[in-house]
């Protein structure tokens, strides 16, 4: 049936680009110009390898500034737990794990939040939902998607932490917890559309099949579904996970400049990106000191993480995507 | 057991998965809703926070320091479109290139396709890296261009420039201004505000320490013989016929580096010279002893300076200042509107190319195998074919990617600073200039509560932005699907 109403749209595109005095026959002048036009191409492709070829020079360089001065250990940095650059007084300490922690335990939070609302609002969609709730919460989603994470920083600040967790408990102004709820919201819209693209991609018949044996929707969903899209799936909290550790505003708004080695939630909690942006806006990056190499290296943890779980979620989806027909 | 009992059994069971089943269905409906509950909290807390504050004068106005009344976000808009547009004049045709690439141009080379497949693998990965990274790499790349040129930078002059004149202008007796070219010199001093190689007078060559203030002394113990404060001063000497500049470390080691001709920050008026008034003519400027009568004559006093006042800071010193045209253009770009567009730019390319792919998959082939079939080469067929065909599709991908570029704030605090209102206008691609995420952003940081019902009123007038971009696109989604559709 499908394939019918594509031969239509077919039929319809046919007739309106393809004129009768369609201008194009191949000559040797419109080969060697299809020459030109190839490299023109590759130039075009060139450029985002470069990025990556770019980013990664970059920090290796650059952060090879802040761990070849002789002050710097590599092993003290990615164990020490007392971080103090950025702030002008007193000793230097420049143990990654308060920021690594904040980073983690406000990527938590938000896969709290994000991970089983998300798996769920895609099981909703893709199993249960009828065309006219469909029609709301879609653009809903796509709103939430598009909307700046300056604003759901500000949300975060304004909103959450004021409203929803003062009136509860003793949280500070700026918390990990307001964050963490911010970036899984963030992340929500992500989660939903991966996780329902993997659902989607389950074949009518294994559905069929399980109601003829007669199944409920929910075991349909729980016992057939699911397991056969969780390859997808993975990869879409892989995915989310990544952008969770990556998201910059909100936790610059909202998780405070205090880098701490704690796990209580209410107290401020600078994260990697976090630092990067507080070091930027004060403006006192100074090309050559050791704040600024500092920017370097934490962003190298965060890229090589980043990347990692980036990498490791396309593997998930190609390599175990269960191939039906 | 009996067997109606079974069945009894077997009855209760159903009924059992079927209400769970029903359950299920509720809590997911319940938490589906959810996301409805948060976006409508959203949007009305932030319309009730900022939504009277929104005026023409918001509109127009700029950012003033511990004035929320006054304050607007006139240039943030400017600097927002401004900025978006250089984003996509630069990644449109980068992105469309490389999905036909992709798609179209499958090489049979052995290299070539090496070169294909990790494209398309490395696409998939950019999309993932954060936002901040692509600022670092636009630091790096656009505003320092990882430090080629950055040898001497004195009051922020670019070594390569064209579309500028640097004048002295000094003020005259008459209180007019008058100005005059600067020539580049040997200044005899320099204030040292980047890290850079210098030798000591054993020979050893190395890099300067910067230190970025003298509390932080403490930090850099074991290196103060390599290290400066931050804008400490250097003085020119000549050492074999040849200007370098002298600096003492903290640690009392000297150390010099080579010296280069820049403009001075001030230069002395001591003897008549030809300027420029404020009306354009050039005459030439009077100056006299502080012994000498002053003039009264109003004419005369608009066109002489007194040469050696008592006060050093007001001896008829004329200082710095540069006139740009709109082609002003430097290397590297430091922080200015085209370092900004291009980092975004580099954000938003992997949305772009992943979008026209999907677009350009999704012609279909019969279209490509009819222009074939006429004997169109591969590059015809793409762009007398394919294009037209898939350019809705490309353009509302490009509109979505570019509604992204807009809201990301990240990244240009990190290649342009926090800048929240500049008192230039924005006349060339090297000016700074505010954009909105970053004006939300430090408003909404602002120890004054008073811009925080501001920083709502920027974020719904963003919103607003938003909604229209996201307008045009479905707009051009509709048109295409009902032209289809005849």
């Amino acid at each position: 049936m499908s394939n019918d109403s594509a031969a239509t749209a077919d039929n319809a595109a046919a007739k309106q680009f393809v004129r009768p005095d369609f201008p194009v026959r191949s000559s040797a002048g419109s080969k060697r110009w299809q020459a030109v036009v190839v490299v023109g191409l590759i130039a075009c492709s060139m450029i985002s390898l470069l990025t990556t070829v770019g980013i990664i020079l970059m920090l290796v360089f650059e952060s090879s500034g802040f761990f070849a001065d002789d002050q710097i250990d590599i092993w003290e940095f990615l164990t020490g737990t007392r971080w103090t650059i950025g702030q002008s007084q007193g000793q230097m300490y420049y143990g990654i794990w308060p920021l690594l922690s904040g980073t983690l335990r406000i990527t938590g939070i938000a896969m709290l939040i994000a991970l089983p609302m998300g798996l769920i609002t895609a099981i909703y969609l893709s199993e249960y939902a009828t065309k006219r709730v469909r029609s709301i919460l879609k653009p809903v989603l796509e709103i939430l998607a598009g909307i700046p994470t300056v604003v759901l920083g500000f949300f975060a600040v304004k909103f959450i932490t004021p409203y929803l967790l003062q009136p509860f408990a003793d949280f500070k102004t700026f918390n990990a917890t307001s964050a963490g709820i911010a970036v899984g919201i963030l992340c929500l819209p992500l989660v939903t559309s991966l996780a329902e693209d993997a659902l989607q991609a389950v074949p009518r018949k294994l559905r069929e099949g399980a109601y003829g044996l007669g199944s409920t929707r929910l075991e349909v969903t729980l016992k057939v579904v699911l397991p056969a899209a969780l390859s997808g799936i993975i990869s879409a909290f892989l995915l989310a996970l990544a952008r969770a550790i990556g998201e910059t505003m909100v936790v610059a708004l909202a998780a405070g400049s205090t880098p701490t080695y704690t796990l209580d939630p209410r107290v401020p909690s600078q994260t990697m990106t976090g630092f990067i942006v507080e070091t930027f806006k004060s403006e006192s990056v100074v090309p050559g000191t050791l704040s600024y190499y500092s920017i370097y290296a934490v962003a190298a943890v965060l890229f090589i993480l980043t990347f990692l779980i980036t990498l490791i979620g396309q593997i998930i989806r190609m390599r175990y995507r269960e191939v039906y027909d | 057991m009996s067997e109606s009992q079974d069945t009894q059994r077997e009855y209760r069971d159903d009924q059992q998965r079927k209400t769970m089943s029903h359950a299920f269905s509720v809590l997911c409906l319940v938490i589906s809703s959810t996301a409805v509950v948060v976006v409508t909290t959203l949007l009305i807390s932030i319309f009730m926070t900022g939504g009277n504050w929104i005026d023409l004068e918001f509109l127009t106005a700029n950012h003033r320091e511990n004035n929320p009344e006054e304050s607007g976000i006139g240039q943030a808009i400017i600097g927002s479109i401004v900025i978006c547009a250089i984003c996509g004049i630069f990644a449109l045709p980068i992105g469309v290139g490389t999905a036909i690439f992709l798609e179209e141009f499958q090489p049979r080379n052995r290299y070539l396709r090496l070169f294909h497949g990790l494209v398309q693998l490395n696409i998939n990965n950019l999309a993932g890296v954060p936002s901040i990274v692509y600022g670092i790499l636009g630091l790096t790349a656009f505003v320092y261009m990882f430090g080629f040129f950055s040898s001497i930078r004195v009051n922020d002059q670019p070594e390569y420039e064209i579309g500028a004149r640097y004048y002295y202008q000094t003020k005259t007796l008459g209180g007019s201004y008058v100005k005059f070219p600067a020539k580049k010199d040997y200044q005899p001093t320099l204030a040292v505000t980047g890290s850079k190689w210098v030798t000591d007078d054993q020979g050893n060559s190395f890099r300067l320490v910067i230190v970025p203030n003298e509390n932080a002394l403490s930090a850099y113990q074991s290196r103060l013989d390599r290290a400066i404060v931050v804008c400490s001063i250097a003085e020119l000497v000549e050492q074999e016929g040849e200007k370098l500049y002298k600096i003492e470390t903290i640690g009392g080691r000297e150390v010099t580096f080579p010296a280069e001709r820049s403009y001075g920050q001030f230069s002395k008026i001591l003897e008549p010279i030809d300027v420029i008034g404020s009306d354009g003519e050039t005459f030439q400027l009077n100056v006299i002893s502080k012994r000498d009568p002053l003039p009264t004559d109003p004419e005369i006093k608009n066109r002489t300076v007194v040469a050696d006042s008592p006060d050093p800071k007001r001896r008829s010193s004329a200082s710095i200042f540069r006139e740009t045209n709109w082609f002003h253009f430097h290397l590297p770009f430091s922080k200015s509107v085209l370092s900004a567009g291009l980092t975004l730019a580099l954000v938003i390319l992997p949305i772009i190319i992943i979008a026209s792919q999907e677009a350009i998959r999704g012609v279909p082939q019969t279209l490509r195998e009819a222009a074939y079939g006429m004997g169109a080469t591969r590059w015809q067929v793409v762009r007398s074919t394919v294009l037209p065909s898939a350019t809705p599709g490309i353009m509302t991908g490009a509109i979505l990617a570019m509604s992204r570029a807009i809201g990301e704030a990240a990244p240009l605090l990190a290649v342009m600073g926090g800048v929240l209102g500049t008192t230039l206008q924005l006349s060339s691609l090297m000016d700074k200039t505010p954009v909105l995420p970053v004006t939300i952003f430090k408003w909404a940081g602002d120890v004054n509560d008073g811009y925080e019902n501001l920083s709502a009123a920027a974020i719904i007038i963003l919103l607003v932005i938003l909604l229209l971009m996201n307008s045009v696109a479905i707009w051009i989604r509709y048109r295409y699907e009902k032209k289809l559709a005849k």
